[in-house]
């Protein structure tokens, strides 16, 4: 699997400045699973905000953007959250097709979101293709510590055992978020990064407007680039 | 792209491939081992008994609703049509109509017959029948505006090829190359013409790459332009084809959405609180919205309608809860909007893009979300029980049958009006606006009273007048007097002609 290339130095970090962004950018689908209320969207607004209750006027956050820059590349992460709610467990298979990387997230102060985890990972295991996504198995709510039903072995365990990498955060205070997707985006690309169509390039400007594009970004004229 | 790969490199007996009727023509797992040919004599056999039994039940039904609406209620259809037109009678017998009808309306609602026979009424089958005439001979005016529509995109294209000089006139060359291929492709099945149109996709995309020198920004450009292009081009021919079960699931999933006509936004948990008008108004446009996407010939523009479709319902979301939607909130209120809005072809547009639309859009990006998601609803629509509704089965099954209605609390029709008013604003709506007909029925009483006694006043009045006159005719019999004209002429006569003018006078002096 990280045969193809040497590990990424770990003295890369989060940018949100984009003035000197790396030549290429690559898209990264992730996926967040687990039961509702564990905090899904409140980590996807961490990693793309840094805070927990979004002030900001974003109408949802469903479907979130981040760049998240290494040294020699940038990772463009598409994180895609889903329904968690028990009814909607049949249909959840259809969001992780073709994920780069997959979040499996429980709350640690709740043991039932955890065996839900597990569940949710068996229906993982049925679909997905060895090497080519990256699971994560995240214990939110570290914050809560004190209340703690599933104890950090307990996943270490886990995730040990199915072969997963494991995290505890906390999107609460923000502990350990950062790391959390800098360490998913060394991953990610080390797996797949170099890997004949693992990831796919992103360009500047298309999947926003789809209907006013031709005036969206100066630097797409085509007649420039003429043989 | 690692699927279909995968897909071709699976192995399968010769045998196994040919068709199960023995014909010797390969045979295709999507028309279940038949071969075209023979699939399509078995599917039309299968659907015109379909449409035969189907047409039997609803004649059944309807004439069971009318032996039944006959027997029990005769007696009142029959004093509702008396006072069904309240102009003859004036007085309140209007406002006695609309008490009626409102009764007429809620003995309906009781027998629960009508929502069952709704799904067999024709007029729920006669849109699918349209299309398929459509697809076989299109109708003169239908087939103008769509040339007109591929005319406009055509030109299009060729000016956004224009930009691009030689290499534009390639591609155009090898698309319409393309186009004329697949027109003479018309026996494939629509996985082999979605594996046509994605391979010549690809092979345009590694073209352009090699062509472009690496610029992707340039390659998607034009890559969207020639979708557009081709996708315009092939929509009729390649649309919910004939080889495939598309229309059957259309109107299964239509059917099923009917029948769950009864499902409420509170069952869905959906944080949406339509009182709230923007919030309203942003749900009536997420349904008109997701059925605009039937409207749309590229798949792009397709993905386009759901995303703003999406949009539209995070909006709802926010206004309702006054924080950012998540999935846990949106995928719900879709299902609801789904529910709601019952979009034309539902089926048959998902497969459409999925086939036909650039894979790595379908996986990723912000369409990609949304699409995945409008999936998911359709999936859940069509597993969902009671369960997933928070119902006992038995209630389920009693909605589902149509024997109770979760608006009415008892099945019985007494339920008292502020309690219906208040489960459900479209009848709050609806009372309302019988009151203002019957305030404006009354009003209409008395200016038609006051008509007609204006009528009467008129009518009276010539001869009023006449009697009036011949009493003063009467009175003063008509005399012929002496001269006293002459006479007067003769007392005015000094005073005749101009005044005297007024002459200087010379003072002395």
């Amino acid at each position: 699997m990280g045969e193809q290339l040497p590990s990424v130095p770990g003295r890369a970090q989060l940018h949100s400045d984009t003035l000197n962004r790396p030549v290429q950018t690559l898209r990264v689908k992730m996926v967040l699973l687990g039961s509702s209320g564990v905090g899904k969207s409140s980590l996807a607004l961490r990693f793309v905000k840094n805070e927990f209750r979004s002030t900001s006027p974003t109408i949802g956050c469903a479907y979130l953007t981040r760049v998240v820059h290494l040294s020699n590349v940038s990772l463009r992460f598409e994180i895609w959250d889903t329904a968690g709610q028990e009814k909607f467990h049949s249909v959840t298979p259809l969001y992780y097709r073709g994920a780069h990387a997959v979040l499996l997230v429980y709350d640690i102060s709740k043991r039932k979101t955890f065996v839900r985890a597990q569940l949710w990972l068996r229906e993982l295991e049925k679909h997905y293709i060895p090497g080519s996504t990256v699971i994560w198995l995240v214990g939110n709510k570290e914050d809560l510590a004190q209340n703690r039903q599933v104890s950090v072995q307990e996943g270490e365990r886990l995730a040990s055992d199915r072969g997963l990498f494991f995290m505890e955060t906390s999107a609460l205070s923000g502990d350990q978020i950062s790391e959390l997707l800098l360490a998913v985006a060394h991953r990610v690309y080390e797996c797949l990064g170099t890997q004949q169509g693992g990831l796919s390039e992103w360009e500047e400007y298309p999947f926003i407007d789809l209907h006013h594009r031709d005036t969206s970004n100066p630097f797409s004229s085509c007649c420039k680039v003429g043989p | 792209m690692s699927q279909r790969t995968e897909r071709r490199g699976i192995h399968v007996d010769q045998s196994d491939l040919l068709c199960k009727k023995g014909c010797g023509y390969y045979g295709n797992a999507a028309w279940q081992g038949l071969c075209s040919k023979c699939w399509r004599e078995e599917y039309q056999r299968v659907r015109q008994k379909q449409i035969q039994d189907d047409w039997a039940l609803a004649e059944k039904l309807q004439r069971e609703e009318e032996a039944a609406y006959a027997s029990s209620h005769g007696a009142q259809a029959q004093s509702h049509s008396q006072t069904a037109v309240p102009q003859l009678h004036p007085g309140h017998a209007s406002l006695g109509a609309f008490s009626k009808f409102e009764e007429k309306k809620t003995n309906e609602k009781t027998r629960k017959v009508t929502t069952v026979k709704k799904f067999f009424s024709p007029s729920s089958r006669t849109p699918p029948k349209k299309d398929t005439q459509e697809g076989r001979t299109p109708s003169p005016s239908i087939s103008r505006h769509a040339s007109f529509e591929t005319d406009q995109v055509s030109k299009e294209f060729v000016e956004f090829l224009k930009n691009l000089q030689k290499p534009g006139r390639e591609i155009h060359k090898q698309c319409r190359a393309f186009i004329m291929n697949m027109s003479s492709k018309k026996e494939l099945s629509a996985d082999e013409l979605s594996e046509c149109v994605q391979d010549f996709y690809q092979n345009m995309a590694d073209r352009l790459m090699s062509h472009f020198k690496g610029s992707s920004e340039s390659v998607e450009r034009v890559m969207d332009q020639v979708e557009k292009y081709i996708m315009t081009r092939l929509y009729k021919s390649v649309f919910c084809p004939e080889s495939t079960d598309d229309e059957r699931k259309d109107l299964a999933t239509q059917k099923r959405i009917r029948a769950l006509h009864w499902v409420t936004i509170q069952m869905l948990c959906v944080s949406m609180d339509e009182e709230i008008p923007e919030v309203s108004e942003d749900v009536v446009k997420a349904i008109t919205d997701i059925i605009e996407m039937d409207s749309k010939r590229v798949p792009r523009d397709k993905l386009g309608c759901i995303t703003r479709c999406s949009k539209h319902i995070f909006s709802a979301i926010r206004i309702t809860r006054n924080e950012p939607a998540s999935a846990d909130d949106f995928l719900p209120a879709l299902i609801y909007i789904v529910l709601k809005a019952n979009p034309p072809r539902l089926q048959s547009n998902i497969q459409y893009i999925t086939r036909f639309c650039n894979p790595s859009r379908l996986m990723t990006g912000e369409d990609g979300y949304y699409f995945t998601n409008l999936c998911c609803a359709v999936a859940f629509i069509e597993k969902l029980d009671a369960q997933s509704l928070n119902l006992s089965p038995e209630e389920f099954q009693r909605y589902m049958s149509g024997q109770a209605s979760p608006r009415l609390h008892s099945s019985e029709g007494d339920w008292p009006q502020s309690g219906v008013t208040a489960a459900n604003p479209v009848l709050a709506q609806l009372n309302h606006n019988l009151e203002r007909l019957s305030l404006v029925s009354s009003r209409q009483q008395m200016l038609m009273e006051a008509a007609q006694s204006m009528q009467a006043d008129l009518l009276s009045w010539p001869e009023g007048v006449q009697r009036e006159v011949s009493g003063v005719l009467e009175k003063y019999p008509l005399q012929i007097l002496p001269r006293t004209v002459s006479a007067m002429d003769a007392n005015n006569a000094d005073s005749d002609g101009p005044p005297p003018l007024l002459t200087a006078q010379v003072f002395a002096g």
